[in-house]
C-alpha cells in the first residue's frame, strides 16, 4: 500500500530554493588587485638649513618603465601627486624606471633612473584571480639628477595598495 | 592536516553529542536526609526496532549536468540507534577541471563524513519513520591536485608563464546539518539536507586551494552552504510487538 507522508508538502518547500542558492556562476569575478605595486612617497627638504622633510606634491611627475619591448615604454604623467605606484617586472628580478619630477625636466632630459632589485614569491590569489608574484625588495639604486636619496621603508611588495614602500628625497634645490 | 585541526573536530563532535545525550531528564534532590524522594523512571521500551537506511544523492547528477568544470556523486547511510537518534555516514567522490586562459589544473577526491542525526519530530506510531532532524558531521578527504600551469598577465612587462607542481593534501571540515525525510513507500524515502560546512585546516592548502572539493564545495572558501536530496531505501528488523 502506498502511504505518502503528511509532511510531504513541507518536504517540497525548500529544495527548489536551496538548489538555486547552492548553484553559482562558473568563474567568479576577481575583486582583488592582481598586480603587486610598489608605492613611492616623495619627500622634500623644506629649506637648505633644516632637516625637516615634508610630503612634496610634484606638479607633473613622469614615470617610464624600461621594458624589453621599446613599444611599451609609455610615459605615465601624474599631476599634483606626492605618492606614486609602479609595478615590478614579474619576468626578472630587476627592473628600471625613468623618473622626471615634471614635464619640463623630462623635456630637458633631466631624467633619473631608479633600479629595483628584488626576489619574487609566487602567490596564489584565488581561483578567480589566478597566480601573481609578490616581491621582497633587496635594494633600490638611483641616479642623482633630481633625486637626492632613497629610503626603503617596507621591503614587502604585495597587492595591498595602502602600503608605502619607498621614500624618494628630491634635491633641496627643486 | 594538523593535530590541532583533528582535536578541534573531535571536540566539536564530542560537545554536540554531549548536548544531545545530556538532554535526558535530570532530577534534583531536595533534601535526601529527611525526605525519601526516590523516583523510579520507567523507561519506555523503544519498540521501533532497527532500521538501516541506504540512499544516494539525486541532486549531484543534476548539478553535474549544469557544471562543465566539476562533478560529484554521493551516497549516505544511517542506522537508527534509539531515542530518535541515528548514526550517519556519507561518502562520495568527485573532481574538477580548471581550464581558464590563465590557470589550468585538475583535482580528484573521495570524501567521507561521519556523525549523527537527531529527530525532533514526535513519532506517531512505531511504523512512522518520517523525520525532521538536525545533525553534525566531521568530514575528511584527500585531494589530489595535478600540476597547475599559470600565466601572469602583465600588459606592461609582458606575460609570465609557469608551472606549479601537483600535490596531495588532506582536508577536514565540520558540518551542521538539518533537514527532513518522508516516507514515499513502505521502505522508500525522499529527504533533503541543508548543510553549513566549516573548513578546519584551510591554511594548510591556501596556496593550492582547489576550485572545488567534492563533498565540501569551493576550496577557497572557509564556510559554504550546500544542499542534498536523497532517495533512500530502508531495511528494518527486530521490531517488537506489544
Amino acid at each position: 500500500m502506498i502511504k505518502v507522508s503528511k509532511y510531504f508538502p513541507a518536504f517540497l518547500l525548500l529544495p527548489a530554493l536551496a538548489f538555486w542558492v547552492s548553484c553559482s556562476q562558473q568563474r567568479q569575478l576577481c575583486l582583488t588587485p592582481k598586480t603587486a605595486s610598489l608605492t613611492m612617497e616623495m619627500m622634500h627638504k623644506a629649506n637648505d638649513t633644516t632637516t625637516l622633510f615634508t610630503d612634496t606634491a610634484l606638479p607633473s611627475a613622469v614615470f617610464i618603465p624600461l621594458t624589453d619591448n621599446p613599444a611599451k615604454r609609455n610615459a605615465f604623467v601624474y599631476t599634483r601627486g606626492s605618492s606614486f605606484a609602479v609595478s615590478l617586472s614579474p619576468d626578472t628580478t630587476m627592473c628600471m624606471w625613468l623618473f622626471a619630477t615634471d614635464t619640463v625636466s623630462y623635456q630637458s632630459k633631466t631624467i633619473d633612473t631608479i633600479t629595483f632589485y628584488y626576489a619574487r614569491q609566487l602567490q596564489f590569489l584565488s581561483n578567480a584571480c589566478g597566480y601573481t608574484y609578490f616581491y621582497t625588495l633587496d635594494s633600490v639604486h638611483t641616479s642623482h639628477l633630481m633625486i637626492d636619496s632613497l629610503h626603503i621603508i617596507n621591503t614587502s611588495v604585495t597587492n595591498n595598495v595602502n602600503t608605502k614602500h619607498l621614500q624618494v628625497y628630491i634635491h633641496p634645490g627643486f | 592536516m594538523s593535530i590541532q585541526s583533528i582535536c578541534r573536530c573531535i571536540y566539536i563532535l564530542a560537545f554536540s553529542a554531549a548536548m544531545v545525550f545530556g538532554a535526558s531528564p535530570v532530577f534534583a534532590q531536595a533534601d535526601t536526609a529527611t525526605i525519601d524522594t526516590t523516583e523510579h523512571v520507567v523507561k519506555k521500551p523503544d519498540s521501533a526496532g532497527h532500521q538501516l537506511c541506504l540512499g544516494f544523492d539525486i541532486v549531484s547528477p543534476v548539478r553535474n549536468s549544469f557544471y562543465t568544470d566539476r562533478f560529484s556523486y554521493e551516497a549516505e547511510a544511517d542506522y537508527y540507534l534509539h531515542n530518535e537518534f541515528y548514526l550517519a555516514a556519507e561518502a562520495g567522490w568527485g573532481g574538477s577541471k580548471v581550464d581558464y586562459p590563465d590557470l589550468k589544473y585538475t583535482t580528484t577526491n573521495t570524501f567521507f563524513r561521519a556523525g549523527f542525526n537527531k529527530t525532533i519530530l514526535t513519532r506517531e506510531s512505531k511504523t512512522d519513520w518520517d523525520m525532521m532532524f538536525f545533525g553534525l558531521r566531521v568530514a575528511y578527504t584527500q585531494v589530489d591536485r595535478s600540476a597547475a600551469t599559470f600565466t601572469i598577465i602583465d600588459s606592461m612587462w609582458g606575460n609570465t608563464q609557469g608551472t606549479r607542481s601537483g600535490r596531495n593534501f588532506g582536508v577536514v571540515w565540520a558540518e551542521l546539518t538539518g533537514g527532513m525525510r518522508v516516507q514515499l513507500l513502505r521502505s522508500l524515502f525522499a529527504g533533503w539536507n541543508l548543510r553549513g560546512k566549516f573548513l578546519m585546516n584551510g591554511k594548510s592548502f591556501k596556496q593550492d586551494a582547489p576550485l572545488y572539493i567534492a563533498g565540501f564545495g569551493k576550496g577557497d572558501k572557509s564556510a559554504v552552504f550546500d544542499f542534498n536530496l536523497y532517495i533512500s531505501y530502508a531495511i528494518r528488523w527486530g521490531r517488537k510487538k506489544f
